[in-house]
């Protein structure tokens, strides 16, 4: 059941679960599928050493899973029908990584009638523990 | 015999291999626990059909790294820095998944190389379910 409802105002903030990252979860995530002899897969996701040949200092989570949970907080809002139409564009700003949490926020930016409902955009954004945007951007969604 | 080009070469128009991959329960399952997220929609049948496969699953499995014809030599990692999705239908469990990715643009930033990516999702059945552009760029080891 949606949340966000046609009479919902701009500048209505929303918060999703805080998720902490793992690395359980990272393998789960990035590690491949099956899991069998070589799990997970050795890449900066996974492997502290992977990543420092990368130049990177540490392993850091993929930002497709903030991606992940900027959708799931989406799909409670408007619904299992935001998988059918809904928008969002992320930029990813800090790095994330294991022992971290990351929550999910919206917060309504603005609103306009179109023929078949209300849409939405949103400003959507994934703070770490220390308040710190990890990622920033957009989502859209109609409210029939 | 000409050499393949590593995924940081790749131009505008130029493709990387398709991927085709089931989406089983344990598959599924996987990524429910990645991004701890048990909602019923992702673990029980409905009568408009199988579960719904988790949104996070296709988000991996459209990354470029997860093309057959990917390649980087060893220190060099791709890393996604700008992200564009379009959600168009729910897939579903059971169901086979192809994934195309062409490159649409290339562009330097503060030193840095950017590749934008086209990336689509289709079903078994033609149904598509994701449209995303992908905006990469490659990070390697300064000496």
């Amino acid at each position: 059941m949606a949340i966000i409802t046609r009479d919902i105002q701009e500048g209505r903030p929303f918060s999703g679960k805080p998720k902490k990252i793992t690395e359980e979860r990272v393998y789960a995530f990035s590690g491949g599928f099956p899991k069998g002899p070589g799990w997970p897969q050795k890449n900066i996701h996974t492997d502290v050493e992977f990543a420092r040949r990368c130049g990177l200092s540490d392993r850091n989570a993929s930002g497709s899973m903030f991606e992940g949970y900027v959708t799931e907080l989406m799909v409670d809002l408007f619904g299992e029908n935001w998988l059918r139409g809904g928008k969002m564009q992320l930029v990813f700003i800090r790095m994330v990584t294991i022992g971290d949490t990351v929550l999910p926020k919206a917060i309504v930016q603005s609103r306009r009638e179109e023929h078949s409902g209300t849409r939405f955009v949103l400003e959507v954004s994934c703070e770490n523990q220390h308040g710190d945007k990890v990622a920033v951007g957009t989502a859209s969604g109609l409210v029939q | 015999m000409a050499q393949r080009k590593t995924a940081d070469q790749l131009g505008i128009g130029d493709e990387f291999e398709p991927y085709q991959f089931r989406v089983t329960p344990e598959f599924n399952h996987q990524y429910l626990e990645a991004v701890d997220d048990h909602h019923r929609r992702y673990l029980e049948e409905t009568k408009l059909g199988a579960p719904i496969v988790h949104p996070a699953l296709f988000l991996n499995y459209c990354s470029i790294t997860k093309s057959p014809s990917f390649y980087l030599p060893p220190g060099i990692a791709a890393v996604v820095a700008k992200d564009e999705i379009e959600y168009l239908s729910p897939g579903r469990v059971g169901k086979s998944f192809r994934v195309s990715w062409k490159v649409v643009d290339t562009y330097t930033k503060r030193g840095r190389s950017y590749q934008v990516t086209e990336i689509s999702v289709v079903d078994e059945d033609g149904i598509r379910i994701m449209r995303r552009r992908m905006n990469c760029t490659y990070m390697a080891r300064r000496e």
